[in-house]
Order: structure tokens, then sequence, then C-alpha cells
């Protein structure tokens, strides 16, 4: 038999007959690619694991704590900054408005009754205006499209809560 | 459910008893793939840190169908795998002797001094050796012989399909015994030809 078979039955650990072994331990005797591979195969077969210094799990506990730590750090940096900076742009946008309300309060005031009084009255229209069309509608739609309607919207909503869900899911502990 | 699967499930809870318990159970198969990959005692106590930093961070996407160890060892596996990918053009001295850092296990077959000396060359060779290797080859190779892995769960863990992890194993087989044979070139001519201490 030539070289292939018994290098492919050291190198893949294949299961061998007593024939095969004797097969096998004559050819390595003769060839020097095959004792390597056999005594390496050796090797790895009995190199042991090798384990931590004592203490391993002390020292990861006193990581996860820093760990812990340097997170919560973050958290409260990143808070700092986003209000801070919230804080800075909104000074930014409102300056202008906030040192013209000073000048002259009283068209400011006059202004902003104004405007409630707008949004107030957009309000009610609205309002009126979706009470009408829900006064209308149902006659429109037949009661299998509200059910249709309403399973989507549902299904929507379930797909919604569930992706929102895991995109969310924070990380334990950490 | 075993004792195991209920410190997993408590520690997905969030309990950090239960997650302590498993890092006491894994210290030793985590630190030795880390230590076989990086070939550093220190490289490897911070690698298995950050392995078990990981896995506590990440317990909730741990699927139960699988082993938990197989589960721990693919974290770290691509953990070093990516490590020694940025340190690949950095000077590092990475020839070590293991008792440096690393506690090896007691092995009840090696009772005498001489057999513990030929073996502690024979693994610290197979260490020198391991380096040779890619990354990717020297996980599967660590999977496979310390940690009994199968072909299926070292596919799973390394991203490969089965068949890749078949023919990674056996080039790296092949590739260690060239290394092999190349180490022992010198004393070769001194052994006569039916001396093999394979068998």
């Amino acid at each position: 038999m030539n070289h292939r078979p018994f290098e492919d039955w050291l190198l893949d650990d294949r299961q061998l007959t007593a024939q095969q072994q004797r097969e096998l331990q004559a050819h390595v005797r003769t060839c020097t690619s095959c004792t390597a591979i056999a005594e390496s195969n050796l090797a790895l077969h009995s190199t042991r694991r090798v384990g931590p210094r004592p203490g391993f799990v002390d020292r990861y506990q006193v990581r996860l704590e820093m760990r812990r730590r340097q997170q919560r750090w973050r958290q409260i940096i990143g808070t700092l900054v986003l209000v801070l900076g919230g804080l800075g742009l909104l000074y930014w946008f409102s300056a202008p408005f906030v040192q013209d309300m000073l000048l002259s309060p009283a068209s400011w005031i006059t202004a902003g009754i104004g405007y409630f009084v707008f949004i107030m009255t957009s309000i009610q229209v609205m309002g009126e205006a979706t009470g009408i069309i829900l006064h209308v509608l149902p006659g429109l739609i037949s009661p299998a499209g509200w059910l249709g309607m309403t399973l989507a919207i549902s299904a929507l909503a379930f797909l919604w809560t569930v992706s929102i869900r895991r995109v969310a899911r924070a990380p334990q502990g950490v | 459910m075993n004792e195991e699967m209920a410190w997993v499930a408590q520690a997905q809870r969030g309990s950090d008893e239960a997650f302590t318990r498993l890092v006491e159970t894994y210290q030793t198969h985590v630190y030795n793939l880390c230590y076989r990959m990086l070939g550093e005692p220190e490289a490897a106590e911070d690698a298995a840190q950050e392995t078990f930093l990981r896995a506590y961070q990440h317990i909730h996407r741990y699927d139960s169908k699988r082993p938990f160890g197989t589960w721990l060892l693919s974290i770290a596996a691509h953990y070093c795998i990516d490590r020694l990918r940025r340190r690949k053009f950095t000077m590092t001295s990475i020839d070590q002797d293991e008792e440096e850092g690393g506690f090896e296990l007691p092995d009840p077959d090696v009772a005498n001094p001489e057999a513990e000396a030929i073996y502690g060359e024979q693994r610290r060779q197979m260490q020198r050796l391991l380096k040779k290797l890619d990354s990717v080859d020297r996980a599967a190779i660590i999977m496979r012989y310390w940690h009994d892995c199968s072909e299926v769960e070292i596919a799973e863990s390394l991203n490969l399909t089965v068949s890749a992890v078949k023919s990674r194993l056996h080039r790296a087989r092949r590739a260690l015994a060239g290394y092999w044979e190349a180490e022992q070139q010198p004393s070769h001519h001194e052994r006569r030809p039916h001396e093999s201490p394979a068998f």
C-alpha cells in the first residue's frame, strides 16, 4: 500500500482495525513524514490543559465591578453632555427672542395670547371635523373592512412592540 | 434541568452569584483555550477575564440548546482570533515558557521525573508549533484536542461549515507534523528507524 492512506488515517484520527493498526505501525517505522504525524498526534493528545493562577474568580469580580463603575461613569458623562448640549442649543436658538421679549414684553404677551387662541381654535375645529368623519365613515365601510383594519392595526402594534422590546433590551448587569 | 443549566437560568435572570459559579466551573477551560491561542500567561488571563465579562454581558443571548461550555469557548476563540489579528504586525515576544503563568492540571499517568521532563519538552514544543498555525486553524485544533469539541461544535463556534472544519483540522494537523519533523531534524540522524516514540 502506498503512503497516502496511512497519512489520512493518522491525520483524521480514524478508528482502525487491528490489522490496519499493524500495517500502520509497519509503515510508520519506515516513513519519516508519517512518524512526524504520529509523534505530533501523540503530543497533541497528551498535552494537558493549563489553568489560571489561583484567585481567578476574585480577579474576575474586581474587574466586573470596575467595568460596572466605568459604565456608570460613561452613562453619567453621556447624560451630562446631552443635557448641557441641549441647554446650549436651546439658549442659542432662544437668545434673540428672549432679548426681544425683555425689551417689549407687552407685544410678546399679545402675540402669545393670539397664538394660544389660534391653537385652541384649531384643536376645536379638528375635533369637530373628526366627529363628522366618524359619524359618516361607519356607513361607508363594511363590517368586514372594519374587522380587517382592526386586525391590521393590531398586527402592526404587536410587531412594533416586539421589535422595540428586542432592540431596547439592555445588557444585563453592566 | 441539571445544576449548570439552573445556574445559567439564574444568571440570565441577573444573579451574580450563579454566574460566579459558572466562572468557577469554566475558568480552566477558557483560560486554557486563551493560553493555547495567545501563548502568553498575561494575555491569556486578560482574554479569559474579558471572555467572562462578555459572556456575563450577553448571557441573555445564550441559546440553551447549545452546551454552555462551548458557547464560552466560542466567545473566547473569537476574542483571541481578533486579538491575534490586531497584533499580527506588532513585534511581541511569544516564546515564554508556560510555567511562568499557567498551572497545569496534574496527570496521573505521569508519575516519574524523567517522564515529566520528556513530557514538559513535548508540550513546550507543541506550544511553539501551535503559534505557527493560522489563528482559526489554531482555534479549531485547540477546541478539538484540548476540549474534545465535535466538528459540529467547532463549526458552530467558529462560524464555519462542518466540511471547512474537517479540512482546516486536516490541514493544520499536516502543518503541525511538518513543523514537528523540521524541529526533529537534528535528532533524526541519531535515531534508528525502529525507535519511533509514537508507538
